[in-house]
């Protein structure tokens, strides 16, 4: 018989195939478990030469730190980075699918792709899905039309506005916008509140901490500072908890599993 | 009938469209809320999906943004295969078939307001059943509950374009006062044979009301 | 097989009597996996418990997998997704082997498990996998990932199953840089057996690979069987 490598292969899009089984586990009575969410400080803000995005780098489960570097600001394209909030998974999915079909168009149409494509290609997946799919996105970037920045929601809703927060601490962050922001900022001070307006996020909200990334797009060019501030550092350990060799009993040594993969590739000459 | 799904964004709203002797003035408050946090307060809610037509939007962002969505690429196709502008009765029968046909789906009331050749002004009523009313004026939203009777006793037909932003102006102020989840500014749209006036009146420039 | 028949039966006659309301999926076989990284070598541990809740079925449970020389992941959480998990993937492995005429690395591993989750996003496998390894340079990586796909690539350790939360506490405060093989040892053992000794749903011994340029290390360290 001969094998399809076709079958073997995974079709476009959502499989349903393990649905009513989790369904029949669920009625059994075993509760079906979250995934990791990210309960974010996003940040984004519109300046005299273009937008600044920001976020801080805690993920959680549950009360659990599941990471404490994590990357929230996603890139898009070469002049689109987009926030992401909610489920992690669903963010960075959505946005990495996103990102791909807007290489795509570009290489397709010759031209930079606009923001406004970026916010449409998003929105319409999110709307299509109902909810389900749980990503909350700032998303900024700069095209020949100028500086955008517009939020997403679950829904397929969308707003422009000049300055946005989302995620758990997005009230934290909006309070040092509303009192601080003004149209027309210079680049040293719209990073500076956006700084600010993450670390009100850090401190004020428990589902915030870490560092703070910041981002900054503007004609032609974008600069990525992973880390802009790191409120939060680890202080060095004063002393050592390594084990002396030997402290670990452990059994004969055994031969190491060897991979049950294919030897090598097949011979298709003869 | 749809409800709104947890976490999502709603429009608790107050929107009007008028007519006119010459046009339509179109009007809404700017609040959009998530739950009891104002996620804009100074959204758009007057929508353009045609030259000379508007659509004001209450009930979920999400589908009302996807509905105007659809139709603004529907009437730019109709456009681009007449050769000439759709009707704003157009514009509302399409409207109509998405929001009644996908009607267990959706939360979303809408007002239709515009200009066209045939009819000059015209104003038309989707709530949320998807039913379509014409109707001399239109409120809705959460807040127009609060301004049946004041809006019923002030209209009058074929009002000046002055007089109609006053009324429109007062009318969504009041409801804005009294509907906790209406609020912001309010934002306008003129729209006569000549085209289209945009304009806004910020919170601190509402006419006054008795507060209490 | 045998392992098979007897879940049946267990599962026929103990099931409504024994499941709790408020159990989650992922705690009804009870895991307890760790990765870390070291100089130049990464280490990947676990136990060997597999149960139905209380009860314990098995004591040589497999849940971490060699799947190339110097690629390993561990896949906590339900056992039947971890043996269906692991199957598929085996699969994959193979076929991209097949079709790139290389070994996969870990990095291009981790990225397949992860479309592999995320296109069961809403109907999930209930495991949580971690991956760790040594990349063609022999740069340590290790990843983890929950039950949708979402990665996450700490520099330090990474912990999955019923006692992460006490790995992540013997982890933070165990862990350091630059660990040599034989210390990555005794770190990573240590932290893993006094984390399954305050889980009662993982435990029952445990085994221990430490991957290095030079080959792989695989130990079975004695532990509480209780």
């Amino acid at each position: 018989m001969q094998l399809q490598t076709e079958q073997l292969q995974s079709a476009a899009g959502f499989k349903f195939d393990n649905v009513k089984r989790n369904q029949l586990l669920a009625d059994k009575g075993l509760k079906l478990s979250t995934a990791k969410k990210t309960g974010t400080t996003i940040v984004g803000l519109v300046f005299k030469d273009g937008v600044v995005l920001g976020a801080d780098t805690r993920a959680t489960s549950g009360p659990i730190v599941a990471d404490k570097n994590c990357e929230k600001i996603h890139y898009l394209a070469p002049n689109m980075y987009c926030c992401g909030a909610g489920t992690a998974a669903d963010t960075e999915f959505t946005t990495n699918m996103v990102s791909s079909q807007i290489a795509l168009h570009s290489l397709d149409t010759g031209r930079e792709a606009r923001v406004v494509t970026a916010m449409t290609m998003l929105k319409q997946h999110l709307f299509r899905h109902q909810g389900y799919i749980g990503a909350s996105l700032i998303l900024g970037g700069y095209d020949v039309t100028g500086p955008h920045l517009f939020s997403i929601h679950p829904h397929g809703s969308t707003d422009k506005l000049p300055y946005l927060t989302d995620g758990s601490g997005s009230l934290a962050a909006m309070s040092m916008f509303e009192s601080r922001w003004r149209p027309s900022m210079s680049r040293e001070e719209a990073i500076e509140l956006v700084k600010d307006a993450i670390e009100a996020g850090i401190f004020n909200d428990m589902g915030s901490g870490s560092n703070v990334d910041v981002c900054v797009i503007t004609q032609g060019n974008v600069e990525y500072l992973r880390g802009y501030s790191r409120p939060n550092q680890r202080v060095e350990k004063e002393q050592s908890y390594t084990f002396a060799r030997g402290t670990t009993e452990y059994y004969v040594p055994r031969a190491a599993p060897q991979p049950a993969e294919v030897a090598s590739a097949m011979d298709t000459s003869a | 009938m749809a409800t709104l799904k947890p976490g999502e964004i709603s429009m608790g709203t107050t929107i009007m469209a008028v007519e006119f002797n010459g046009g339509v003035v179109v009007g809404a408050d700017s609040r959009t809320t998530s739950g009891p946090y104002i996620v804009n307060r100074v959204t758009d809610k007057l929508t353009k999906v045609h030259d000379n037509i508007y659509c004001c939007r209450s009930g979920s962002a999400a589908d009302t943004q996807a509905i105007a969505d659809i139709v603004k690429y529907y009437l730019d196709l109709y456009c681009s295969q007449h050769g000439e502008a759709p009707t704003v009765k157009i514009a509302a029968t399409l409207f109509q078939e998405i929001c009644y046909q996908n009607r267990s789906q959706l939360l979303a009331g809408i007002i239709i307001g515009g200009w066209d050749k045939q009819e000059g002004g015209s104003v038309y009523n989707i709530p949320l059943g998807g039913s379509l009313h014409r109707e001399p004026f239109s409120i809705g939203g959460s807040g127009s509950g609060y301004i049946y009777g004041y809006c019923d006793k002030v209209f009058r037909p074929d009002m000046s374009k002055e007089e109609c932003i006053e009324f429109v102006k007062n009318s969504v102020s009041l409801a804005m006062t009294r509907d906790g989840s209406s609020g912001g500014v309010v934002r306008l749209a003129v729209i006569t044979k000549d085209g289209v006036e945009r304009s806004f009146i910020s919170g601190d420039q509402l006419p006054e009301q008795y507060l209490g | 097989m045998k392992l098979r028949a007897e879940l049946a039966i267990k599962c026929a006659t103990h099931e409504s009597q024994t499941e709790s309301r408020n159990h989650s999926i992922m705690q009804y076989n009870g895991s307890a996996i760790v990765a870390m990284v070291g100089k130049n070598c990464v280490a990947i541990a676990a136990d060997k418990r597999l149960g139905q809740q209380a009860l314990t079925v098995d004591m040589d449970f497999e849940k971490v997998f060699r799947m190339t020389d110097r690629t390993f992941i561990g896949l906590s959480g339900l056992a039947a997704d971890v043996k269906t998990v692991h199957d598929t993937l085996r699969m994959r492995v193979n076929l991209y082997k097949h079709r790139e005429e290389r070994v996969i690395e870990p990095k291009t591993m981790a990225h397949l498990v992860s479309h592999m989750l995320y296109e069961r996003r809403f109907g999930p496998y209930y495991i949580e996998p971690i991956i760790a390894g040594l990349d063609k340079d022999n740069k340590p990586y290790i990843c983890a990932t929950d039950l949708i796909g979402c990665l996450s690539l700490p520099e330090d350790f990474v912990v999955t199953g019923t006692a992460s939360d006490n790995l992540f506490g013997m982890c933070e405060s165990l862990w350091e840089p630059e660990l040599e093989p034989e210390d990555l040892f005794e770190t990573i053992s240590q932290a893993l057996l006094n984390a399954v000794d305050r889980d009662a749903m993982s435990g029952w011994g445990a085994v221990v690979h430490i991957i290095t340029p030079d080959g792989v290390i695989t130990r079975d360290i004695k532990g509480r069987m209780d």
